[in-house]
C-alpha cells in the first residue's frame, strides 16, 4: 500500500500562490481560508531584513494529533495511502482537532469569513451546505471531506484524495509531466510553475520524493511535536527556509512596521 | 432531626410567618431566574439564528475555543467541585456538613446543566454528539473520556441525590454512593485538565500538573458556591439560617475556603512565575496577561482579599464578609478559566499574512449572553430545588 508524501523545494518556490489558487478552485475554498496557503513574513531587523514565504498544506502526519484527539473518529488516517481525512457525517464541530493540530491547517466552516463581504451570502445553498458556488467540482464524498462542506464541521486538505486514490497501483511518483499520470496529481502540485512541489510514494525507496529527501536533506516542519509529517521541505538556504519557530514566521506587528518605515525614511532623508 | 424550616426564628411581628416569607423570597428568586433565562436565552437563539456560529467571534486564525468553552468548563468544574466537597464530607464522616449535603449535590447538577446547555449551543452538531461520541470508542481522545466520565458522573449524582432525599439516611449508609461520585468527579476534573495539559506544542497549556491544579480549583469553586448559594437560599438573611448551618459557616468552612484559596494561589503564582521567566515559544502570552488589569483583579481582589478576610478572626464569621468573599472567589475563578483557555490560543500556530501578531480576541455579545443563560438556568433549577425539595434539610 502506498504512503503518499509531498516534497516542497523552498529554493524553487517563488511564493506565487498558484498552489493556493488551484487548491481553492479544486476544493471550493473561501477567500482567506485556504487549505493550502503561502505564509509571508519577514526575518531579521532593519537593515538586515528578508522577506520570506512559506507554502503550507496539511502535513498528513504519520502520527496525527488531530486524529488522536477527535472524540468521534470523524477525522481519521486512511491506511490506504496515509491520507488524513474528514468524515463530515460524524464531525460534531467540537474543534478539538483544530486546537490540537500544530500546523494550523484545519478550518471550521461556520466562522465569520476572513475576507469580507462574505461571498457565501451571494450563493446560498439549499441543501445544508455552507454555500453553493457557481463553479464546483463534480466530486462529492462527505465521508472523506470532499465536496462543498456542510455546516457545523471542520474541513481540511485531502491530499486531493479524489485524484490520487485513482492513480494506477504501484506507481512511485505522480508527476504532472507524465501525460498518463497528470490527472492523478494533486492540484497544488500540478500547477506549480517553477515545479517546486513533488508528490510520490514514501514507501518506495526509489521514488523521486524519497531521493529528493535523501539527496537534499529534506526536513519536516516542527518535527519535535512527534506528528511526523508526510510533507517534507527542501531548503538549501538560497531562498525561503523552514521556519523553526512560530514567531519567526511573523509579519511585523503594525507598530513595529511603522517604526521600521520611519527608520527607513529617516535614513533615506539623512543620506539625501 | 428536621431542619426544613429555620430553627432560629427571626423576632418577627406576630402577623409574619418567617417560613412563608422565606418561601415567597425563594419563589421570587425562581421567577427572576426564569425571566432572565427567557430574555437571555431568547436573544441568544435570535443571534444564533441570524448569525450562526459566527456570533461567537472565534476565528480560523487560531482562536478556536472562545468564551462559550470558558463558560462550559467553568460550570462543569464548579459542579465537580461541589460534588467533591459533598462526597468527601460523606466519605470522611464529617457530620457538620449535613445541612449542606442536599443543596450541594443539587447545585452540582444545576451547575452542570447550565454548562452543558452552553456547550450544546456552541457545538456544530450537538444532537449528533449524543450518539457519535459514545459509539465512536475513540479511546485515544481525552474528549471521548471526558464525555463518558461526565455521563457516569451525572448518574452517580442522581443516585446520591435520590438517597439523600429519602428519609433516615446516615453518612455511613451513603458512603458507597459518595465514593463512586467522588471518583467520577475527580475523573471528570482531571480529564478536563488533560484536554489542555496534553497539548505539548502549546506551552501555555501543557503541563503535567494541570489536572491537579484543576482539581484544587474545582474544590475552591465548590466551597465558594456552597457559601454563596446557602446564603441565597435564606435570602441573605443569616437569622433565618438553621443553627447547625451557621455553626458550619462559622467554624470549619471559612478555614477550608481560606486553605483552598491559598493552595490555588500557589498554583497560580507558580505558573505565573515560570511563565514570565520562561522563553519557550507561546509563553510570551504571560507578558501580555501581566500587562492587563484582569490578572491583578484576579490575584489581589479575587483571591488575596478574600484570603485575608477569611483568615482574620475579626472578620471571618461575618455573613457579609463570607458572602463577598465567596462572590469574589467565584469571579476570580471565571477570570482564571478565561485567561487559561484563551491565553493558550493567543499565539498563532504560524503567523503570517493572515495573523501578524498575538490573536486579537474580544468575546461577542452572544458569548456574554451565554454566560447569562448558564447563570439563570442554574439558578432557576437551584431555586426550584430550594422551593420544592427541602434542600436545607438534614433528612426528610
Ligand atoms: S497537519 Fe494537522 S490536520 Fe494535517 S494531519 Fe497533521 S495534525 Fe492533522
Ligand atoms: S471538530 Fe469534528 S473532526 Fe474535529 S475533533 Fe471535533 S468531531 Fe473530530
Ligand atoms: S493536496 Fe489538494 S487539497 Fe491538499 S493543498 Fe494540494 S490541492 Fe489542496
Amino acid at each position: 500500500m502506498a504512503k503518499w508524501g509531498m516534497v516542497i523545494d523552498l529554493d524553487k518556490c517563488t511564493g506565487c500562490q498558484a498552489c493556493t489558487t488551484a487548491c481553492t478552485m479544486e476544493n471550493n475554498r473561501l477567500p482567506g481560508e485556504h487549505w493550502q496557503d503561502v505564509l509571508f513574513y519577514h526575518e531579521g531587523t532593519y537593515p538586515n531584513v528578508k522577506l520570506m514565504w512559506f507554502p503550507r498544506p496539511c502535513m498528513h502526519c504519520e502520527n496525527p494529533s488531530c486524529v488522536s484527539v477527535c472524540p468521534t473518529k470523524a477525522t481519521y488516517k486512511d491506511p490506504n495511502g496515509g491520507f488524513v481525512l474528514m468524515d463530515y457525517n460524524r464531525c460534531i464541530g467540537c474543534k478539538y482537532c483544530q486546537v490540537a493540530c500544530p500546523y494550523g491547517v484545519r478550518f471550521y466552516v461556520d466562522e465569520k469569513a476572513v475576507v469580507q463581504p462574505d461571498i457565501r451570502g451571494a450563493f446560498p445553498s439549499d441543501d445544508g451546505r455552507q454555500w453553493d458556488p457557481p463553479y464546483k467540482g463534480p466530486q462529492d464524498d462527505p465521508s472523506r471531506g470532499i465536496g462543498i462542506q456542510p455546516h457545523g464541521v471542520v474541513s481540511k486538505c485531502t491530499f486531493c484524495y479524489h485524484k490520487v486514490s485513482k492513480a494506477p497501483e504501484g506507481v512511485a511518483d505522480l508527476d504532472e509531466d507524465i501525460p498518463e499520470l497528470k490527472e492523478y496529481v494533486p492540484a497544488c502540485v500540478r500547477v506549480c510553475p517553477p515545479k517546486a512541489r513533488f508528490f510520490g510514494d514514501l514507501d518506495q525507496p526509489e521514488s523521486r520524493v524519497n531521493r529528493l529527501i535523501a539527496d537534499q536533506r529534506g526536513v519536516r516542519l516542527k518535527d519535535e511535536t512527534g506528528n511526523k509529517p508526510q510533507v517534507y521541505y527542501l531548503s538549501g538556504g538560497a531562498s525561503a527556509s523552514v521556519p523553526s519557530l512560530r514567531s519567526m514566521a511573523a509579519a511585523p506587528a503594525p507598530e513595529d512596521a511603522a517604526d521600521t518605515i520611519n527608520e527607513i525614511s529617516d535614513t533615506a532623508s539623512r543620506s539625501a | 432531626m428536621n431542619n426544613a424550616h429555620p430553627q432560629t426564628s427571626p423576632p418577627a411581628p406576630a402577623t409574619h410567618d418567617p417560613a412563608q416569607d422565606l418561601a415567597n423570597k425563594r419563589l421570587a428568586i425562581l421567577i427572576i431566574a426564569l425571566v432572565g433565562l427567557l430574555l437571555a436565552g431568547g436573544q441568544t437563539l435570535a443571534n444564533l439564528a441570524t448569525q450562526g456560529h459566527a456570533a461567537f467571534n472565534t476565528t480560523n486564525l487560531g482562536l478556536f475555543w472562545g468564551l462559550p468553552i470558558v463558560i462550559y468548563d467553568y460550570f462543569l468544574l464548579t459542579s465537580t467541585g461541589l460534588a467533591m466537597v459533598a462526597s468527601l464530607a460523606i466519605v470522611t464522616g464529617a457530620e457538620e456538613f449535613r445541612p449542606v449535603l442536599r443543596r450541594t449535590v443539587w447545585l452540582a447538577l444545576a451547575g452542570l446543566l447550565g454548562g452543558v446547555v452552553v456547550l450544546m449551543l456552541e457545538l456544530g452538531h450537538p444532537l449528533r454528539a449524543l450518539w457519535a461520541v459514545p459509539f465512536s470508542f475513540a479511546f485515544s481522545s481525552p474528549l471521548y473520556w471526558k464525555v463518558m466520565a461526565v455521563s457516569f458522573y451525572v448518574l452517580s449524582l442522581l443516585v446520591l441525590l435520590y438517597r439523600l432525599l429519602r428519609t433516615h439516611w446516615t453518612l455511613q449508609s451513603l458512603r458507597p454512593y459518595a465514593l463512586v461520585a467522588l471518583a467520577l468527579a475527580l475523573s471528570v476534573t482531571a480529564i478536563a485538565g488533560v484536554v489542555y495539559g496534553s497539548q505539548s506544542f502549546r506551552p501555555f497549556w501543557a503541563s503535567g500538573d494541570i489536572p491537579v491544579a484543576f482539581i484544587f480549583e474545582s474544590l475552591l469553586g465548590g466551597l465558594a458556591f456552597i457559601y454563596f448559594f446557602s446564603y441565597l437560599a435564606y435570602a441573605f438573611n443569616p437569622k433565618w439560617m438553621p443553627a447547625d448551618l451557621r455553626h458550619l459557616f462559622d467554624t470549619r468552612l471559612p478555614t477550608l475556603l481560606a486553605l483552598a484559596i491559598f493552595i490555588h494561589l500557589l498554583f497560580v503564582v507558580a505558573r505565573l512565575g515560570s511563565g514570565l521567566y520562561g522563553n519557550a515559544e507561546g509563553l510570551q502570552v504571560w507578558q501580555y496577561l501581566a500587562s492587563s488589569p484582569l490578572l491583578y483583579l484576579e490575584l489581589f481582589v479575587g483571591l488575596l482579599l478574600p484570603l485575608i478576610l477569611l483568615m482574620l478572626p475579626q472578620t471571618r464569621t461575618y455573613p457579609a464578609v463570607q458572602i463577598v468573599a465567596s462572590l469574589l472567589v467565584m469571579n476570580a475563578l471565571l477570570i482564571a478559566r478565561y485567561e487559561y483557555i484563551i491565553g493558550g490560543q493567543l499565539v498563532p500556530l504560524f503567523k503570517g499574512a493572515w495573523a501578524p501578531d498575538l490573536i486579537n480576541y474580544v468575546p461577542s455579545m452572544t458569548g456574554w449572553l451565554l454566560l447569562l443563560v448558564a447563570i439563570f438556568l442554574s439558578n432557576a433549577v437551584n431555586a426550584f430545588g430550594e422551593l420544592k425539595l427541602g434542600l436545607g434539610s438534614n433528612e426528610q
